[in-house]
């Protein structure tokens, strides 16, 4: 930079007072060339062909090619600088030729990039709207166009460019402009996940050790692109969300854009094998109003998903369901239900690393004549999640509600006490058979991985009982695994439950 | 952490009072980092020279040295500086002669040898690495799937491809 700087004085000085306002001019081609100065490097460094070439220039007529090449020559030659032709229009039509040449490791910005050398010709931005961006910064990226690339200020865009949409990755890119010497600076706009109109269905992948329950694993393996894939999903005798143990193996197909980001459809099949607990088989032989036990469970799922706006989207299908009598082989019932469903997810990205996330949803499940099930019923499930983050702290809060009317098959009632819900006490105690109705709510606070919370709920069935139940307990507690100690605060004896296992 | 880099041919000369290196096809622009390059943005090149008194044998002697890279999209060609108090530059390079360039300049003094090279054979080791460029996704989008646990296991394979290193030996001065 020190040297360039010299060198456009050097060029100042050169030119005669006379013709300083003729260098806003540029001179025309064919215009006669009335002397050739080379600045910033000896001639005697050029080779004899050179130097005889930027002899002959003089009173030759005006040919920028030419000229270009010839300081391609010179930087040829001279590996270490970089040359520039400039052009000085005389008053009397002539002109005047300066090669200016600069010595690279002695330009900061020339160190850094090379192409700093070149002039900025547009400024584009890809990837999203231009009038996403605030006025004040697209009028400061247009500040760059007419002038060496400032790769500081660049940088400095970058960074603001992903501070005001922080939904987004910045990728800054230089290509070759529409004439020699000229630079297209684009500024790539990439979508981070959470700012896609229908995400991809979370990843159930789980090993999970409880100390009431035993292993329970789940591993899904999603492939394909961003916006259509294939998931192999895979259950090792998981008894974590469901009153039954299942086994066995899904397939989804999934495709977030159909046409346009808004729209989404998507399709699970999924065939398991069910084994049941002692208190479950109790529970349910004890209370016949229950629908009965069944060994595999054949499901088909298809939905179609639209997004009104990116934090709003509304899923309609229908739930398929054979299963396969436990006690009466090979009888089947049929468990078949529209399902309508509507999430709203937004984030806050604010000041001071402060993030925060709302996630609600309400779920219908009815099942119909039109779908021939054998189990007619409706059930109801509305959640909400807050998650707040600053930094290394972070508070999650849960609450859920649901009810069921009529016989609802065993794997759509509500179950808590595992390892998310209720979390201190068994399931297989206090609702084995699950229950139609529930209230589930949990407050848990983490620094970086050590957390500690408070779980606080009811599974019940209409016509018993409710009983209120609180937990509590700590331990490592991350997105992605834990180890945790839990105990329940209003039960008749202190059992603490342990509870490990990761979530990816 | 590096990762040998196969079918290299290593040789030494004393130029001067300065043990140079020369290796052939190191080949590190290409890839990733090519393609980097010809998105306009630089590249960083750390280099390490060591001089080995046998095969892993003791440090007797070594040299650190780091290059700046970038690709000129008019000339198609290659421009590098040696970074430090007394920078160089060069361009208009094939990738291979940039490659080149960077390795003939990074020497040990052969002064530092000792005996070394002269009455007993030594072994010379050189690393490259490129350091990992400034990303990525926020911490709340690093939710663990499988996939992107299959990512970072790449980035990580990634990684070792970018820390090469290759040994050869023995040599003596004079060779």
């Amino acid at each position: 930079m020190r040297l360039l700087s010299l060198l456009l004085l050097v060029l100042v000085l050169l030119a005669p007072w006379q013709a300083a306002r003729a260098q806003d001019v540029e001179p025309r081609d064919g215009a006669i060339i009335e002397s050739v100065d080379l600045s910033g490097l000896s001639r005697d460094s050029l080779s004899p062909g050179l130097r005889r070439e930027l002899e002959t220039l003089t009173g030759e007529p005006l040919n920028r090619e030419r000229l270009m090449e010839i300081a391609a020559r010179i930087e040829g030659e001279q590996p270490d600088v970089v040359a520039a032709v400039r052009y000085v229009a005389r008053p009397d039509g002539q002109a005047r030729v300066i090669f200016l040449v600069a010595r690279i490791s002695d330009d900061d910005s020339l160190v850094e990039n090379i192409n700093t050398r070149y002039i900025v010709e547009s400024v584009e931005i890809q990837g999203i709207p231009d009038a996403d961006i605030s006025r004040s910064l697209r009028d400061r990226l247009q500040a760059l166009v007419g002038k060496r690339l400032d790769h500081d200020e660049a940088d400095e865009l970058k960074r603001l460019l992903e501070a005001e949409r922080p939904g987004y990755t910045v990728e800054r890119r230089i290509s070759r402009g529409s004439e020699r010497g000229r630079i297209r600076v684009v500024f790539e706009f990439s979508e981070k996940e959470g700012t896609r109109w229908i995400p991809f269905t979370p990843s159930r992948s789980k090993f999970v050790y409880h100390s009431e329950q035993g292993w329970s694993g789940a591993l899904d393996i999603p492939m394909g692109g961003r916006s259509h894939r294939v998931t192999a999903g895979f259950m090792f005798s998981n008894n974590d969300d469901l009153v039954e143990e299942y086994s066995g193996v899904r397939v989804a197909f999934e495709s977030r854009k159909l046409a346009t980001d808004r729209l989404g459809a998507r399709i699970e099949i999924a065939r398991f094998n069910d084994t049941w607990r002692e208190p479950t088989l109790f529970a349910l032989a004890a209370d016949p109003a229950i629908p009965e036990a069944y060994r595999t469970r054949l499901t088909i799922e298809p939905s179609v998903t639209f997004a009104p706006t990116p934090y709003v989207r509304v899923t309609g299908g229908v739930s398929l369901s054979e299963l396969e009598s436990l006690m009466r082989p090979p009888d089947s019932q049929n468990a078949n239900a529209v399902v309508t469903r509507i999430d709203y997810d937004q984030r806050w990205y604010g000041s001071r690393d402060v993030t925060q996330r709302v996630e609600a949803s309400y779920e219908l499940r009815t099942s119909a004549e039109a779908l021939e099930s054998d189990l007619s019923y409706t059930r109801h499930l509305a959640s909400l999640r807050y998650r707040y983050s600053q930094r290394h702290n972070t508070v999650i809060a849960n609450l859920a509600f649901g009810g069921i009317s009529g016989n609802a098959p065993l794997f759509e009632r509500f179950t808590l006490g595992d390892s998310t819900t209720l979390r201190g006490w068994n399931k297989f105690d206090i609702a084995p058979a699950g229950g139609d109705r529930v209230f589930n709510s949990s407050l848990e606070y983490r620094y970086r991985f050590v957390g500690a919370f408070l779980d606080a709920g009811s599974v019940w069935n209409n016509n018993g009982e409710m009983r209120f139940r609180l937990s509590s307990g700590f331990g490592l507690q991350g997105d992605n695994g834990f180890l945790t100690l839990a105990f329940p605060l209003n039960a008749e004896d202190l059992n603490v439950t342990f509870t490990m296992g990761v979530r990816f | 952490m590096t990762s040998p880099v196969d079918a290299q041919t290593l040789t030494v000369r004393a130029v001067a009072d300065a043990l140079h290196v020369r290796a052939s096809g190191l080949g590190f622009i290409s890839g990733p980092v090519l393609d980097r390059l010809q998105d306009g943005r630089s590249v960083r090149v750390d280099f390490d020279l060591i001089v080995l008194e046998k095969p892993n044998g003791a440090v007797v002697s070594r040299a650190q040295q780091s290059f700046n890279l970038s690709f000129d999209l008019w000339e198609q060609r290659f421009a590098v500086t040696r970074i430090g108090p007394m920078p160089r530059s060069i361009s208009h390079l094939t990738a291979r002669a940039a490659e080149d360039w960077c390795l003939d300049n990074v020497t040990v003094p052969v002064a530092s040898l000792g005996r070394t090279g002269r009455d007993t054979p030594f072994w010379v080791r050189v690393e490259y690495r490129i350091p990992e460029r400034s990303a990525n996704a926020p911490a709340e989008d690093s939710t663990f799937t499988l996939h992107t646990l299959i990512d970072v296991l790449s980035r990580r394979r990634e990684d070792e491809n970018k820390a090469k290193s290759v040994e050869a030996g023995p040599f003596r001065l004079g060779n």
